[in-house]
């Protein structure tokens, strides 16, 4: 298929080479030979003008003495004569009997000389006195040199033909090796090699390299999905292990345990263990949706009212966990479209991780302020934090530090924000409370 | 007379599952497997709700969902989905159901919430406009927002006041959780950290610190009640 494609581009570049050199050998051939021709007709009338007058003035013999030294040497082409009455030659240069008819004629070409082999003529032929006056020129002249450019332009043909395939073959060659580099590339990736890109050339701003480069992007984002699918599923797993495995534990122990009462206790604990699995799978099944949520599902949103609204709901939570819990609106910017929902969720996975990972300090800040970037919302506990060479890791899709190991389903909370965060344009990051951990939600403005 | 429910579902063990559990409920139970079936028994008028999955064979659970309400019919419709996502849910209300819920569900959440869909079509047809509600010696004046208790006032934030109304007009019903967090903060999703409880236990400690009698009851399992009398 790709080699077809690049033989057709060989062969439309040939055909439209060949079809413009011809169209210009054509117009080149025709402009000659009109040329050619015009001054025949020209040089005949001319001539015949000025023998015309020349027999006014001074009579036949005039006549016949300038048509003897009109003929330049050599010059066998030249058609000069007087007829007399009945059609024969008189004098000058011409067939002794040419095959005219006598009636005045300003410009014909006709072949006037049946006995021989010879080509036609232009001539003219105008009455002096009793005579008729025969001034022409034979075309053999004009025929060889219209033969000689046809040759010129036959070579013309021939050499645009060789050109037109060269220049095809090499556009080809261009447009083919420009091309299986990204079909290279392409077949890799299909293959299931995502790391690989076309090398695209620094200053290069051609249309390949344009393709090239969101080919790139595509592929990196693709690379990017693919890598995080593999860990979702991959932690999703491990995650989804221990609470299952702990399930069939509490089931097997349930199954054995003879007092009714312990049992229906032991069972209700089955169900708390259920539960925790199956909102670890919505939560899951929230993020790789929320890779692909339209932006119609979004809805004008004050986001000053927003945070208030999850701060209402949580302050009482964190006071009981014995936290202080300080809602700060630094700033209060009109409402903007935002997936209310699944920004609420993220804000409630950032609350919910300052209480579960910072409580230790004491107090968890729910702030809203203008970063340089956008609109910044923050949870900032005073907790033992996460050292700068970690906070690359915790953030890396559920790679969940060791610390956090304990508490199940973290990753996913992660990732949950983090993909929220993508999903409104923004970003998810670290920063250092000191003591403590900011975690931050950028939405672009 | 017994409540009519028609359950549309495909799914043969849910199906039984979902009759088995609700006439034990004491609630008459018609089934039916695909959407056009549905459609049917629906427009003819006789049900007090209808419990329809989404993915059904014939006519899609949504599509029949947007015909019965095209039809004029108003009975409540609580539609049960495996698709859990917060914008399927959107889909599902948007189509014309009155709940939605995931499954894999308890039944608790699933019969507090169809008890609450039939008592609410009950309220409207009989009592449309009410601005005071009573449960026990507890009232609520909508219209000030003053709660009173044997004749004390009991301050309450907004939000509080938000909760005990929507408990209040569930007067001895189970209310679950989620119920909560979807009618009085609009959130679709589990915040954990049981959030629910901890608000349902301040206006509890408002509601019965320095009285006699409880009148927040929790209910293992499911959620809470706000009754007189414990169940």
């Amino acid at each position: 298929m790709r080699l077809s494609v690049t033989a057709r581009i060989a062969l439309l570049s040939i055909a439209l080479a060949i079809v413009t050199n011809l169209v210009l050998v054509g117009v080149v051939w025709r402009q000659g030979d009109n040329a050619a021709m015009q001054a025949v007709r020209r040089e005949t009338i001319e001539k015949s003008d000025a023998m015309r007058a020349l027999y006014r003035s001074g009579g036949l013999a005039a006549v016949t003495t300038a048509i003897d030294g009109a003929r330049a040497p050599g010059d066998v082409s030249l058609l000069l004569a007087v007829l007399d009455g009945a059609g024969n030659r008189l004098a000058g240069f011409a067939p002794p009997r040419p095959a005219v008819t006598l009636v005045p004629t300003s410009f014909r070409v006709a072949d006037i000389d049946s006995s021989t082999a010879t080509r036609d003529v232009g001539y003219a032929l105008h009455p002096i006195g009793r005579y008729w006056l025969l001034t022409g020129r034979s075309l053999d002249l004009v025929e060889a040199e219209q033969r000689a450019i046809e040759r010129a332009l036959g070579l013309a043909v021939v050499l645009s033909l060789a050109l037109g395939i060269g220049a095809g073959l090499v556009l080809a060659r261009f447009v083919g090796g420009r091309l299986d580099r990204i079909a290279a590339v392409i077949e890799a990736v299909g293959e299931g090699d995502l790391s690989r890109r076309v090398p695209v050339d620094a200053g290069g701003g051609d249309a390949f390299d344009r393709l090239a480069a969101r080919l790139n992007l595509m592929l990196g984002k693709l690379e990017r999905l693919m890598a995080e699918l593999r860990v979702v599923t991959d932690s999703l797993a491990h995650d989804l292990r221990s609470p299952l495995a702990r399930l069939r534990t509490k089931t097997e122990q349930a199954v054995l345990m003879a007092d009714p009462a312990a049992r229906d206790v032991a069972l209700s604990n089955l169900l708390i263990e259920t539960d925790l699995v199956m909102a670890m799978l919505t939560t899951a099944i929230e993020i790789s949706r929320s890779e692909a949520v339209s932006r119609d599902r979004f809805t004008a949103v004050a986001p000053a009212e927003l945070i208030e609204e999850i701060a209402e709901l949580y302050e009482p939570v964190a006071e009981d966990a014995g936290l202080a819990f300080v809602t700060a609106i630094e700033t209060r910017p009109p409402a903007m479209k935002v997936h209310r929902e699944l920004l609420s969720q993220a804000i409630a996975n950032l609350i919910d991780n300052a209480m579960k990972h910072g409580a230790a300090g004491g107090a968890v800040t729910l702030r809203l302020l203008d970063a340089v970037d956008g609109l910044a919302i923050q949870v900032e506990d005073r907790g033992p934090g996460i050292a700068e060479a970690d906070r690359a890791v915790a953030m890396k899709r559920f790679g969940r530090l060791d610390s956090a190991r304990t508490t199940p389903g973290a990753g996913l909370g992660m990732a949950l924000i983090e993909a929220v965060a993508r999903l409104h344009g923004g970003r998810y990051e670290l920063a250092d409370n000191a003591p403590g951990l900011i975690a931050r939600i950028v939405l672009p403005r | 007379m017994s409540r009519k429910i028609l359950i549309v579902e495909d799914d043969s063990s849910t199906a039984a599952y979902l009759a088995k559990g609700l006439a034990e409920a004491g609630y008459a139970v018609e089934a039916c497997k695909d959407g056009r079936d549905g459609l049917f028994l629906a427009s003819e008028g006789i049900f007090d709700l209808i419990i329809a999955d989404r993915m059904l064979p014939g006519l899609d659970g949504l599509a029949m969902v947007s015909a019965i309400r095209g039809a004029k019919i108003t009975t409540p419709i609580l539609v049960l989905s495996a698709l859990a996502a917060v914008d399927d849910r959107v889909d599902g209300l948007k189509a014309g159901a009155d709940d939605y819920l995931c499954k894999p569900f308890s039944f608790a959440e699933l019969s507090a919430r169809i008890e609450a869909l039939v008592r609410r079509s009950d309220r409207t047809a009989t009592e449309p406009q009410k601005t005071k509600l009573a449960v026990g010696d507890l009232e609520i004046d909508l219209l000030s927002r003053i709660v009173t208790r044997a004749g004390r006032s009991i301050p309450l934030g907004a939000r509080e006041f938000n909760l005990l109304e929507f408990m209040a007009r569930h007067a001895g019903q189970v209310v679950t959780r989620t119920m909560m967090l979807e009618k009085i903060w609009n959130y679709h999703f589990d915040p954990g950290s049981n959030v629910v409880d901890v608000h349902i236990g301040r206006l509890r400690r408002k509601l019965e610190d320095g009285f006699e009698s409880p009148i927040l009851h929790t209910v293992r399992g499911a959620g809470y009640r706000l009754a007189q009398e414990a169940a």
